[in-house]
């Protein structure tokens, strides 16, 4: 004997109404309370299977065409959607800050003579103290160590933060027919790009400022530029 | 069920047989070798249960045009992605009720009032305002449009989780093995969310019962 219970979960699951088995039936019969579930559930099915099915309307073939034929060109220009330019403007700035990181840790200036270059960025007392960007002065280094003739100036190098440049730092006094001019108890940097040996001119910065260049014994002082 | 290739199946439609007598999975087949014809074959089977099916979902004609299109579209571009462990007719009713639940979602973020419904009672249930209407009615056919609006409101008052499966039995007369098929879930489950939407159909209607 089924319960009610169950009945009513065979006639729910049923596929069609008027299709439940000869037990269901049999129990519908005689229990007034399946048979009103029973009732009530081909009710509910006929109700919604009664509603109108709605058709498309007469363009959907062509307005789908339409549809597709516009998906067709976008996936055929995908990497131009907003997308792709999103993907390229990020590697853009990528490369980018890897360009400007390479340059402040310092990996495109010429660490080989880093450590030798003990060496003072200066010219024999005999060179003109004049300046010709176009022809950099050419650091004779044997000649500097061969010739002390510079006993006052204190000069000592150290390597900055950035790695990679040489800052010489020269206190004291003007050093005689050289380039650096500077008054006394003052500070200046000379900080060559690519060390001392590569010194293309004669750069002079003072302290945090921009670099300046000086022409020895005239004091001509003009701005190079922001090396910073 | 084991895997049926493509390969298998693809067929020359062009050949001596016609697109009518090809059967999904062959029709699909071709799709993916870009038959135009297979395509609009697919089309035409589908395009008024898929309609109909979403248009009960949302009760939203021109809206429910839309995403049948785009069902199609995404049968099309994904053809060559489609598996025929299953029947054509559960993976196309599975990409409609996915795109109908994404606009009901959609529709529920936006806050869409219903007029029928603005209210709810002290469980935070939305009671269904059926303003009486003082006209009389003159026949038949307004009768029968009172009620087809009266059943259109209660399924779209249904929790989204049991309209789907009440529609997919009752109304598009899928079976219950291919509704879990559809909705991804047991049989176990579609069966309970079938039972306990029409329970609340039954509320709803009884009127009309």
């Amino acid at each position: 004997m089924m319960g009610c219970n169950y009945i009513k979960k065979l006639i729910d699951e049923a596929d069609k109404s008027d299709l439940l088995s000869f037990e269901v039936n049999q129990h519908i019969g005689r229990c007034g309370d399946c048979e009103r579930f029973a009732n009530e559930r081909a009710g509910l099915r006929k109700l919604l299977a009664s509603e109108t099915r709605v058709s498309v309307p007469m363009n959907f073939d062509a307005m789908l065409k339409a549809r597709l034929a516009e998906v067709k060109a976008r996936s055929a220009f995908s990497w131009l959607s907003s997308a792709g330019y999103l993907r390229l403007g990020a590697a853009t700035a990528g490369l980018v800050i890897m360009i400007f990181a390479a340059q402040y840790a310092g990996l495109f200036s010429d660490r080989s003579n880093g450590s030798a270059s003990k060496a003072v960025a200066t010219v024999p007392p005999t060179a003109p103290p004049t300046f010709n960007p176009a022809a950099p002065p050419i650091i004779d280094r044997a000649a500097v160590t061969a010739a002390p003739t510079v006993p006052k100036v204190r000069e000592y190098y150290s390597r900055n933060s950035r790695g990679g440049r040489a800052d010489v730092v020269a206190r004291g006094r003007t050093t005689p027919g050289g380039y650096f001019t500077a008054e006394d108890g003052g500070v200046v940097l000379v900080r060559g790009r690519n060390g001392e040996m590569d010194v293309p001119m004669p750069t002079v910065s003072v302290g945090a400022q921009p670099l300046l260049y000086v022409s020895a014994g005239q004091r001509a002082v003009r701005n190079a530029g922001n090396s910073f | 069920m084991a895997a049926v290739t493509h390969q298998a199946q693809a067929i020359e439609l062009s050949g001596s047989r016609s697109v009518e007598a090809a059967s999904d999975h062959e029709l699909l087949a071709a799709i993916r070798d870009g038959d135009e014809v297979a395509f609009q074959e697919i089309v035409r089977r589908y395009r008024n249960p898929i309609t109909n099916f979403v248009h009960r979902m949302l009760d939203d004609y021109d809206r429910s045009v839309e995403l049948a299109q785009e069902t199609f579209i995404r049968v099309y571009t994904s053809a060559s992605r489609y598996q025929a462990n299953y029947s054509f007719s559960t993976y196309i009713y599975r990409i409609a009720t996915n795109l109908a639940i994404s606009e009901l979602r959609r529709r529920k973020r936006r806050k869409m009032v219903s007029l029928f419904s603005p209210f709810t009672n002290d469980d935070g249930e939305a009671i269904e305002l059926d303003p009486p209407d003082l006209k009389m009615l003159q026949d038949e056919t307004l009768i029968a449009n009172e009620r087809r609006s009266a059943v259109a409101r209660a399924i779209t008052s249904l929790p989204q989780k049991y309209r789907a499966a009440i529609v997919l039995r009752d109304v598009e007369g899928l079976s219950y093995d291919q509704i879990a098929e559809t909705l991804k879930l047991s049989e176990g489950t579609v069966k309970s969310r079938i039972n306990r939407a029409r329970n609340l159909l039954k509320e709803k209607l009884s009127a009309y019962m």
